[in-house]
């Protein structure tokens, strides 16, 4: 029973972490090789991972999809899509997406003089599913190794501490002056049945006994 | 335009819960307060024990016409300014 409880909770840790990782803005500093537009199949559950940027899209099988294409300054790839997220989830009400289309063509450099950018995105990129972390900005640095400082996680998952906090507060709160009292009723309540049951117990034992020749107490 | 409609319905829906359990749990820590202040002015012996209800159910009165009380209604203010922030962070900057 152990184990299954602890397993429940690892599952919920797990599911709660890859939420928020694939939820929140992440930054990498990148050089912007090159963008493409390319058809995207969506008519599988990796949907899911695709944005649904304006109301028709959702039942749209296929669609033309833009990529940034970047490489780290380790010399690994990463391709980003770029898409709007319009007012659906994740809220990064983006709609700029023909505008950031234009900024990463102008941010291409090549290998020998190469001018670093702090690309944000959210989401994963997975070569077996095919999915792209959404770029949703992209701003000049001044080397592959400028310290970024995370601010909007930092306000994000502060706000969450402080609402969960709330709720624990309020769901303490509800139960100090809502349930316990009423259960303390209920034990009084309880009490007074039991006593009077007990009495009623006792005057059937003495209506018992009346007939055994004992005097009534 | 559908997604805003959805957005505004759902959002209202979930904050307007907020709403009323942020006012349910300031209301219920102020009347902790004032039963506290209460018990503490009838040992000082400032209070009547008898008049102690009626020290709680004034002081309710008072809160009910607070600031305090008012300031909940942020819950549908902050988020508003937070979207539109955000959006223009986002797209215009």
């Amino acid at each position: 029973m152990r184990y299954v409880k602890w397993t429940f909770r690892l599952l919920v840790a797990i599911i709660v972490f890859s939420f928020l990782h694939y939820t929140l803005p992440q930054r990498d500093i990148v050089r912007i090789v090159n963008t493409y537009e390319e058809r995207q199949d969506l008519n599988d559950w990796t949907r899911l991972f695709w944005s649904v940027p304006d109301d028709q899209s959702g039942t749209l099988s296929n669609r033309d999809v833009q990529f940034i294409q970047a490489v780290k300054s380790n010399g690994k790839t990463m391709v980003y899509r770029n898409e709007d997220t319009g007012w659906g989830w994740p809220p990064y009400f983006k709609f700029d997406t023909a505008n950031l289309y234009t900024e990463a063509n102008d941010a291409k450099s090549t290998k020998d003089a190469p001018e670093w950018y702090a690309i944000t995105h959210y989401g994963w990129r997975n070569e077996f599913l095919s999915i792209f972390p959404n770029a949703v900005g992209l701003r000049p640095v001044d080397s592959p190794d400028a310290r970024l400082v995370p601010w909007t996680n930092i306000i994000i998952l502060g706000g969450l501490a402080l609402f969960i906090l709330f709720l624990w507060r309020l769901w303490a709160q509800f139960r100090e002056r809502t349930i316990d009292p009423l259960l303390e009723d209920a034990e009084d309540t309880w009490d007074a049945v039991d006593e009077r049951a007990s009495k009623a117990r006792g005057r059937f034992r003495g209506w018992l006994d009346s007939w055994r020749g004992k005097p009534r107490k | 335009m559908i997604a805003l409609i959805r957005l505004g319905f759902f959002g209202l829906i979930a904050l307007t819960v907020l709403y009323f359990l942020v006012s349910w749990y300031s209301r219920s820590v102020r009347r902790e307060k004032l039963e506290g202040w209460a018990d503490e002015k009838i040992a000082e012996g400032a209070l009547e024990p008898a008049a102690r209800d009626t020290y709680i159910e004034e002081g309710m009165r008072d809160y009910d016409v607070s600031l305090r009380k008012k300031l909940i209604l942020g819950v549908y203010v902050v988020p508003i300014i937070a979207v539109t922030v955000l959006i223009y962070m986002t797209n215009f900057m």
